[in-house]
């Protein structure tokens, strides 16, 4: 019993030091200014304020930003899905040449470095005139969103027994109706983990906003906030660590309602042993 | 079956199987494969990046780059950055997996809270940790001093080889719990028989971690260092947010080095060639991944 006891403490107390940094960051948010500077620190806020998350959203362009990672990342995680979805379906149910060959180069082009893209995705999307878009980044996300998506649904897609879909196919269903009908519904869970990891992947991003995007009216969070960071003379940390709980908001959705998606998300991410 | 000859149905469900895989054919040449092959195109160039013109220069990008000690400093420091956070993230990674393998109180919760960081932005964590990190007002210094380790507080970021080190634990924290998930997993799919045998056998709860849990886990682990070891050695935000390659340059690693030619020193074609050895060094463990992916789906 003893040693039970012990064992769990021991147990939270590691698990409350990785958490710790987190716990950190939103005790800090809720801290007036002056209180940040106290020795020593306060554990628990003595006085508590919103003040920072007002001032984040009427004072910044927090909101601007926050709005442009949401429509990049719903735009992103839309057209990754969408192509992804009958992609897999076509990979892992239809025979033809060149299959496993593609199959290959999917899983080669999700292990690719973002830093060998995009030299030439910056020349190809300044020709084009796309720099400085929203647009641009979205084209850009695709090189990581959809080899990931792509080998993600592929396992998934695998997972479901044929005989479903040969069933539909006896009682006179066409195969895009079969797929339809069998392989959608079945699917599903699948497509929301695989849109879930999309939409975390691309709401994260930073290597392509920073060197694509270079004005405010485009950019997304992840390098908003930085810039927050470095043009401030001296830096707000109540206020950085307000928007960084803000921007992490989306995720604590997901967390606390869709956990399931993003543990299965895992099993199917091609580390099965 | 290769001589039968196709009825025209497996003929038409062939040709809808390309149709449903044309966009993501279309979409992966336009923006993988081009800019793949112009990525060496360019590498062959010394192209000026604010007006893009360059000439052609052949191989001579590649030679000053093995010749110059920037490359090679790179490669060390990602080398040790690689190796160093992949340990730590294997260690605490599997220790942690057994610990929630455990029945312990609120599981759920718990495994939660292990997780987020995994799912954070990289930006979030960087900010966090440099205001724990923080010389006057971090509570990191804090704990530290209270706890009697250090007398002074110590500068984590702007010092060798403190920031590398930090650097390091930073990735570690980031990256852990995709270990503990996939090891978990596995862990619940022993069997509890073989434990029992073993019990049977007389072996304590390290003889059974050493002969019961570690060889099941063996399979899952090669994978899981594959995999980590890929996505580390090419990790550019958290280093480059962290330190930004510095002091001068001691945490300076390939990705890092390949943004700074390309947008800071201006050299799009020196910054390509870097790239592309960058991709050559990658694709020994790539090729390893993925030959092992194929023969575990072909069984």
């Amino acid at each position: 019993m003893i040693r039970k006891i012990a064992f769990n403490l021991f147990a939270w107390a590691l698990v409350l030091a990785v958490a710790f940094p987190l716990f950190w960051m939103l005790v800090t948010s809720v801290k007036p200014q002056f209180e940040l500077f106290r020795r020593p620190p306060t554990i628990l806020p003595e006085t508590w304020t919103f003040e920072h998350y007002i001032g984040l959203l009427k004072e910044t362009n927090f909101l601007n930003y926050f709005w442009n990672s949401i429509i990049l990342s719903t735009t992103t995680t839309l057209i990754v899905v969408a192509i992804a979805t009958i992609g897999a379906y076509s990979l892992v149910r239809f025979k033809y040449r060149g299959r496993e060959t593609l199959a290959f180069l999917v899983l080669f082009t999700y292990l690719l470095p973002s830093v060998v893209l995009i030299l030439p995705l910056y020349l190809m999307l300044v020709q084009l005139g796309l720099s400085n878009t929203i647009t641009s980044l979205v084209i850009a996300y695709t090189t990581f969103a959809l080899p990931y998506a792509l080998w993600l649904l592929r396992s998934f897609m695998a997972g479901i027994p044929e005989d479903l879909e040969s069933a539909a196919l006896v009682d006179g269903a066409t195969r895009l109706g079969a797929f339809r009908d069998v392989i959608l519904p079945q699917l599903l869970p699948g497509i929301i983990s695989t849109a879930l990891f999309t939409f975390i992947l691309s709401w994260n991003e930073y290597l392509f906003a920073l060197v694509l995007v270079n004005s405010d009216e485009a950019r997304p969070l992840t390098t908003g906030v930085m810039n927050m960071l470095v043009s401030s003379f001296n830096i707000e940390w109540s206020l950085l660590m307000a928007a960084s709980v803000m921007m992490s908001v989306p995720l604590i959705i997901v967390f606390a309602f869709l956990q399931s998606y993003l543990t299965r998300g895992f099993g199917a991410g091609g580390v099965k042993g | 079956m290769a001589t039968r000859p196709k009825t025209l149905l497996e003929r038409h469900y062939a040709l809808l199987g390309l149709a449903l895989i044309a966009p993501t054919v279309l979409v992966f040449c336009a923006v993988i494969v081009y800019p793949l092959i112009s990525a060496i195109y360019l590498s062959l160039f010394s192209i000026f990046t604010p007006t893009l013109e360059g000439e052609w220069v052949g191989l001579a990008n590649y030679r000053e780059l093995l010749t110059s000690g920037d490359f090679w400093s790179a490669l060390r420091v990602n080398l040790i950055w690689t190796i160093g956070t992949l340990t730590l993230q294997i260690v605490a990674g599997v220790g942690m997996a057994l610990i929630l393998h455990q029945n312990i109180w609120f599981r759920s919760l718990a495994r939660s809270l292990i997780l987020f960081p995994y799912f954070v932005s990289t930006v979030v964590a960087v900010l966090v940790w440099k205001w724990l990190f923080n010389d006057l007002y971090g509570i990191l210094n804090h704990l530290m001093m209270t706890a009697g380790i250090i007398d002074w507080p110590i500068d984590y970021l702007g010092m060798m080889p403190n920031a590398l080190i930090s650097v390091i634990l930073v990735g570690a924290w980031k990256y852990f719990p995709f270990v503990v998930i996939a090891v978990l997993a596995r862990l619940q799919t022993i069997p509890d028989a073989l434990y029992e045998a073993a019990r049977i056998d007389g072996a304590g709860p390290v003889a059974r971690f050493f002969d019961v849990t570690l060889p099941q886990l063996r399979d899952v682990l090669v994978v899981i260092i594959m995999l980590r070891a890929i996505w580390d050695f090419k990790e550019f935000d958290l280093i480059f947010l962290l330190t930004g390659g510095g002091p001068v340059n001691s945490t300076e690693t390939l990705p890092l080095l390949v943004y700074k030619e390309a947008f800071a020193l201006n050299q799009m074609g020196m910054a390509s060639a870097y790239a592309v050895v960058m991709m050559l060094i990658m694709l020994v463990f790539m090729i390893l991944y993925v030959r092992r992916t194929r023969s575990v789906d072909g069984a």
